[in-house]
């Protein structure tokens, strides 16, 4: 009854009918705060005030299209060296990404790029990037370049980038060399297959595994493949250099090839496909992403992990194939267009109206970035001089960007944490990074940045202690009363949506804090909120 | 602070002292689990710790020819990449052309001397014995997916079959031993993990540093006590699953995290040396001081997950592995160190896993993804001194070779591990249910144990 009292009309039709392309019902219409907060969780590094309010003019179309056409906002060149450094360090990058998180206006484009970093993996934890700070940022710029542009082009660039080389070692692999037993690097072969494009298994285009006579699932490559796109990339290395063997360390321009470093021969790749001789590197290189580009495998297998963590851990499959078809073509005959399978994912109805109207449990586990980002922005954080350089934030969150401790990312999108949850058939991808000590630590991260952080209260804040704002939610509780202040974080945090039992634990806690400052009263209580199992998973 | 022993500690626990006060009811209420699981163990005290090497340690090179022919295969098919000046070993069972081992562990080898560290060689995941001939014909059964890191880090921690549910055979290991094993038989110092995932158990995990209080609900005001009460409301059953885990998973880890933080407050001080600036010896250290307050916790046998990464050497792996062999050298050997003076060091055995072997061929200045490998098994009760399975011949083109010098094991991994499961204590019933595929090998052939 839930269901049909919350759901509009054109929605209630298109389920009874079950037609797709009912999923954009919700462009038409102009948002009401609580459909603007909801969308605004799983495109943008959670909702504000200021942010529901600018949305509510617009339909989520409008608004999405409005995201689309905003410039990126990039990190490179504005990471800071901070006045105690003489260089940037890896914190200054990680400083400049938090300033974007919680300012920048092209929040979709983040939020994506975000997605993106956790698929398209480098990391600065070893393999000779800890101190390429601005190379890393760079790369991240690329991420945002492509967030909304082609899967295709994003992939070559990905592919080409010296940071990604690096990381893979593909960067200097070359031709082999039978004498002394050496074959071309495996490494980004591999990997290209397995985590950023097609996966282990053929999919349906609904994300679930294609299975053969013996109801097996059906290997997307084996290891011939492997070696066959090991020899494609090889010859490639930084740009500038004149010697392969001797590389220039240029780790922002695209690498160059040198076709005398190339494998020669022939490479068989994926369905019988096998590049002729004497190739040179570029044709190779672009044949061989082109195969992979056209797989079946790889709309599903991309389009699932980018809902996964945008919206839902656990889709339905007509979701998964829905947005699949988007990726396989953008309605004009373009394959991977970005753009349009972000919008494809954010206007389904399953992401618009998933919480009421799913029999599966909808949305996903807020990773511990997101809270932080999140609540800093609810509250306007900032620290005196500006900057947000924190060097507890590994600890408590366990993550950080471009810090995965390997190539598979901080979670893999099939973790399910326990026997009950395997059960029932559903998946917990960002519970991998939750363990016991890292639960308390995060509590802790998030008591100092809301009860301990008061703006006012806070007697002699050091110069990069964030204070948060809570006056604004102050003067509600004062003028206005506790139920109006609830609304407004029920608004903030659940789209509206907070579950009774908490806002009566929430009342009961605001009576028994007693006589405190309004400000202190409205931190416990977002407090509360951050903690809690309810916020814990974005619905 | 004077030592108590398990019974006095657990009747002050009870009546709120040493920091104790600051236990909930829900809390205290635990404490007589932990109790009852004690009191159903097994006889005596044992653990097992698990070194896990992410990454796929090139473990064929931790073990060496040192002359003969197999030298000079070893040197024709590592090229730039063979290791020279092996440290000579001399196992108790003679071994042609020789042993060395890899220089970067030279903290090892007066550990092989003395007796308490074995080698487990050309180990890997494999369903049933498994020849060249068969993997060439397409007629082996083989793993799924081997190569590939998660897969095989999986088959490691698995010691079967994937089966729904997953579950690892660390934990499985302690079902089968216990109606309800205690949280602190189970714990990770390397976050979650699949080998310490059971039906119900899932591993504690605590960081190197131990474990943390929470700021909020420190001391014992007005205001501690109401949003104790309040949080653990706040942390009760939820309809929606993935809420339900997330409250579970924050009520256990508050209320585990301060029996564990109560007990450590008992250690003995460590005399024995951990190098501050080596992460893995940090996370022994701790599980050597967890160990030393094992009769508080009272739990009879434990299972110790550590682990670190880095050992996907593509790339240079001549300066890149003989630091991460160094660093596992030295934790170990330290943590070694820690149990003799614990007086535990046959109560401890210590084992290393790891997603794979990798190729005798180069790719240039590093190795791709294998299949067979090395182990390490360290430990007082370990019939040391020697190697169990078969150092394989590091040779391209040899009978165990399919192809780039990926090894095909000659011992199973789950023939190791049901070596580590009987000294631990399972039975041949549990080994049978905790390792269906140890049938499809000889049960007898590695007895690691004296």
């Amino acid at each position: 009854m839930l269901v049909v009292r919350t759901m509009p009309t054109q929605l209630l039709i298109c389920t009874l009918l079950l037609q797709p392309f009912c999923g954009l019902y919700a462009a038409q219409t102009t948002l009401n705060e609580v459909e603007a907060a909801r969308l605004l969780q799983q495109a943008s590094f959670g909702p504000t005030l200021g942010d529901i309010q600018a949305a509510s003019q617009l339909s989520a179309e409008q608004w999405i299209d409005w995201q689309l056409s905003l410039p990126a906002t990039t990190h490179s060149d504005k990471i800071e060296t901070l006045p105690e450094q003489k260089t940037p360090v890896p914190l200054s990058r990680l400083e400049t990404w938090w300033r974007i998180a919680l300012t920048a206006p092209d929040q979709l484009r983040q939020r994506v790029a975000f997605a993106l970093s956790e698929i398209l993996v480098v990391s600065d934890q070893g393999n000779g990037l800890n101190n390429r700070v601005i190379a890393l940022a760079n790369y991240y710029d690329l991420l945002l370049a492509h967030s909304f542009g082609n899967y295709r082009d994003l992939l070559q660039q990905v592919t080409l980038s010296p940071v990604m080389g690096t990381y893979l070692s593909h960067l200097g692999n070359q031709k082999a060399d039978v004498q002394n037993n050496i074959r071309p690097d495996e490494n980004y072969a591999r990997e290209l297959m397995q985590l950023f494009t097609i996966g282990l298994y053929q999919l349906n285009p609904d994300g679930s595994r294609k299975l053969d006579d013996g109801d097996n699932p059906i290997p997307t490559y084996d290891q011939q493949a492997i070696e066959g796109f090991a020899r494609v990339f090889t010859g490639w290395t930084s740009a500038g250099t004149s010697n392969f063997l001797k590389p220039k360390a240029d780790y922002l321009k695209p690498m160059i090839p040198f076709a005398a470093y190339h494998e020669p021969g022939e490479k068989h790749l994926l369905d019988g496909v096998v590049l002729p001789a004497g190739q040179t590197p570029q044709q190779d290189l672009k044949q061989a992403l082109d195969l992979l580009f056209a797989q079946p495998s790889l709309p599903p297998f991309i389009s699932k992990q980018l809902i996964q963590k945008l919206v839902t851990s656990n889709p339905s499959p007509a979701y998964v194939e829905r947005v699949a078809r988007v990726f396989s073509d953008n309605g004009d005959g373009v394959r991977g267009d970005l753009a349009a399978v972000v919008k494809a994912i954010l206007l389904d109805e399953e992401a618009r109206s998933g919480f009421s109207g799913v029999a599966r449990p909808f949305g996903k586990i807020r990773e511990p970035l997101l809270k932080t980002a999140h609540s800093w922005r609810v509250t306007q954080s900032a620290s005196p001089s500006g900057h947000i350089y924190l060097r507890t934030l590994a600890d408590s969150h366990n993550q950080a960007p471009l810090q995965s401790p390997s190539v598979f990312n901080f979670f893999r999108p099939d973790f399910s944490p326990s026997a009950t949850l395997q059960q029932a058939g559903l998946v917990a991808p960002e519970l991998q990074l939750l363990t016991a000590s890292n639960a308390l630590n995060m509590q802790n991260h998030l008591y100092t940045q809301t009860v301990g952080s008061i703006e006012g209260l806070v007697a002699n804040p050091t110069q990069y202690q964030m204070l948060a704002r809570f006056s604004p939610f102050a003067d509600v509780l004062q003028r206005q009363g506790l139920p109006t202040l609830l609304d407004q974080y029920s608004l903030l945090a659940f789209g509206g949506a907070m579950p009774a039992e908490l806002r009566l634990l929430l009342s009961d806690l605001a009576s028994g804090l007693g006589n405190i400052s309004p400000a202190q009263k409205a931190a416990y209580l977002w407090y509360f909120i951050l903690i809690s199992p309810q916020y814990a998973v974005q619905q | 602070m004077r030592h108590l022993d398990r019974r006095e500690w657990l009747k002050l626990a009870l009546k709120g002292s040493f920091g104790l006060a600051t236990l909930s009811s829900l809390q205290l209420g635990l404490l007589p689990q932990a109790l009852a699981a004690g009191r159903a163990a097994p006889d005596g005290y044992k653990a097992l710790v698990c070194v896990f090497l992410f990454g796929g340690n090139d473990s064929l090179n931790m073990l060496l020819p040192l002359s003969g022919q197999s030298l000079l295969d070893y040197q024709a098919a590592r090229q730039s990449l063979a290791v020279a000046e092996p440290i000579a070993l001399t196992p108790r069972t003679a071994i042609a052309d020789g042993l060395g081992l890899h220089p970067a562990l030279a903290a090892l080898e007066p550990l092989f001397s003395n007796g308490s560290l074995a080698l487990a060689g050309g180990v890997g995941s494999l369903i049933r014995p498994t020849t060249l001939a068969e993997v060439q014909a397409g007629k082996a059964l083989l793993p799924k997916n081997l190569f590939s890191h998660n897969d095989q880090q999986a088959t490691w921690m698995r010691g079967q079959d994937p089966q729904s549910p997953d579950s690892g055979w660390g934990a499985r290991l302690l079902e089968l031993m216990y109606d309800v094993p205690d949280f602190s038989s189970c714990i990770s110092l390397a976050g979650t993990n699949l080998w310490q995932r059971g039906a119900a158990l899932s591993p504690f995990g605590m960081s190197a540093a131990g474990v943390p209080e929470l700021t909020a609900l420190k001391g014992s005001s007005k205001r501690a006590a109401l949003l104790r009460d309040m949080q653990n409301r706040l942390f009760s059953a939820q309809q929606h699953p993935l809420a339900d885990q997330f409250a579970l998973s924050h009520s256990q880890a508050q209320s585990r995290s301060a029996i564990v933080a109560t007990a450590l407050t008992q250690a003995p001080s460590l005399q024995t040396e951990f190098n501050n600036a080596n992460p893995l010896a940090l996370q022994l250290q701790m599980v050597a001081k967890m160990i030393s307050v094992q009769a508080l916790l009272g739990v009879g046998r434990q299972v110790f997950f550590v682990g670190m990464g880095g050992f996907d050497t593509h790339d240079a792996q001549n300066t890149v592995q003989p630091a991460l062999l160094g660093t596992v050298a030295e934790a170990m050997s330290s943590f070694y160190q820690a149990t003799v003076e614990l007086g535990l060091s046959e109560k401890v055995t210590s084992f290393t896993m790891s997603d794979f072997g990798r190729t005798l061929s180069s790719n240039g200045d590093g190795t791709d993804h294998g299949w067979a490998g090395n182990q390490l098994v360290l430990g007082g009760a370990v019939n040391g001194g020697d190697l169990y399975g078969q150092l394989l011949p590091q040779r391209l083109g040899s009978p165990v070779d399919m192809g780039a010098g990926r090894l095909i094991p000659a011992l199973s991994n789950s023939q190791l591990f049901g070596s580590l499961a009987q000294w631990f204590g399972a039975d041949q019933s549990a080994l049978q249910l905790l390792l269906p595929e140890l049938a499809n090998f000889d049960p007898g052939a590695v007895s690691l144990f004296k």
